[in-house]
């Protein structure tokens, strides 16, 4: 079974029982009506926004590395020096 | 043990080397392969090469590199001859075709020419230091690991180098393919990695995907495969010499090879 049939699998019987509920074949609470008919928008929204927050984090938290930058461009002339002695064209 | 032998022949300058390569655990018979594909990367091409070997002589690691040029326009053969010169044929293999193949055959035809027990991919235009590779090893055979991948993205990993714009578009990518396909690897569009080759033969004849899916999907198979995957922090500079290839057309086949994996894995 693909990820995708997972996924849709899944999808299909939360909203079949989701219908279910909202139509009264599933005997909830009075109160909790007052939420279920908002719950797949309500999911959806979530979802939306810690994928909004998750990516606005690793944006935050994105790692440079300076040096790394400055280490190579002092190793690039050393390794030029050396293969111009070795004879290879660098330009 | 090889430590003792150079200190009973006296050795200095070869004292690190032997003892580094001691503590990697290497095995008489380990020969690491490097593939490193080449389109225009004429300046790249001898300075990562002269790295690379300063890292493998510096731990006493057998060694090739195969370099697999397409062609190229700016005439990276005629240096990658000049390194083979340089180093000797057993260290610098050419594998050179006639056209742009791309980046996944390049791979494919730089495994048939590999002679070692491990391989190396890397990109040539410097975005990945050999320094990472010793350390890459050392993870590999501490837990035998099938795969050891470079992530930017844990510990003291890092880019340089990159506007806002070729950030969000890389975490975003790497966010859909975590979200969709969860094979559990930090950096998922990286191209940094340490395979032992049976397994990397497995996992290329396994994969679809081209350009930066590709990558993706190695990792998404390992997983499938029930392949082991270690991950060491690596700091990723871009290019100093050279053009960047990343546009619309990459991102847009991003999203599709993406959306199929998600279909049929
Ligand atoms: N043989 C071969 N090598 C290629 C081809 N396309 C890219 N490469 C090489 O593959 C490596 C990675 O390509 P890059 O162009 O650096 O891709 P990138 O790192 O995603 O993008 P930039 O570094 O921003 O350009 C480099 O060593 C390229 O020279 C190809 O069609 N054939
Ligand atoms: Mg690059």
């Amino acid at each position: 079974m693909s990820k995708l049939t997972r996924f849709l699998a899944t999808a299909f019987v939360f909203l079949a029982a989701w219908l279910a509920t909202l139509l009264g074949y599933v005997p909830v609470p009075e109160i909790a009506m007052e939420f279920v008919p908002a719950l797949p928008l309500w999911i959806i929204v979530s979802f939306g926004a810690y994928s909004l927050a998750s990516i606005g984090w690793s944006l935050v938290t994105f790692g440079d590395c300076p040096e790394a930058h400055q280490e190579l461009l002092q190793e690039i002339q050393q390794a030029k020096a050396d293969l111009r002695r070795l004879k290879v064209t660098v330009d | 043990m090889a430590s003792l032998l150079t200190s009973l022949m006296g050795g200095s300058s070869a004292t690190t080397r032997v003892a580094s390569g001691d503590s990697l655990g290497l095995a008489p018979s380990d020969k690491y392969s490097v593939l490193l594909p080449t389109y225009n990367e004429r300046a790249n091409l001898p300075v990562i090469v002269w790295m690379l070997v300063k890292v493998f002589r510096e731990y006493g690691i057998n060694y090739e590199i195969v370099i697999i040029d397409d062609n190229s326009p700016d005439g990276t053969l005629d240096i990658a001859k000049q390194l083979q010169d340089a180093y000797g044929k057993e260290h610098i293999v050419l594998n050179p075709r006639p056209g742009k193949l791309g980046l996944g055959t390049a791979y494919i035809d730089g495994i048939k020419r590999a002679t070692g027990n491990y391989i190396i991919i890397m990109d040539a235009d410097m975005s990945h230091h050999p320094k990472f590779i010793p350390e890459f090893i050392r993870l590999q055979k501490q837990n035998n690991y099938d795969v050891v991948t470079g992530t930017r993205y844990t510990g003291s990993g890092g880019v340089h180098g990159w506007d806002l714009r070729r950030k969000l578009t890389s975490r975003v990518a790497n966010y859909i393919a975590a979200t969709l396909l969860q094979p559990g690897v930090s950096d998922l569009t990286g191209s940094f990695r340490l395979y032992k080759k049976p397994v990397l033969s497995k996992l290329i004849s396994a994969t679809i995907s081209k350009g930066y899916v590709f990558q993706m999907e190695m990792m998404v198979r390992a997983r499938q495969f029930g392949f082991t995957i270690g991950e060491v922090p690596i700091t990723f500079v871009d290019r100093v010499y050279g053009e960047s290839k990343m546009g619309a057309d990459e991102i847009v086949g991003y999203l599709l090879g993406l959306f199929n994996l998600f279909a049929s894995t």
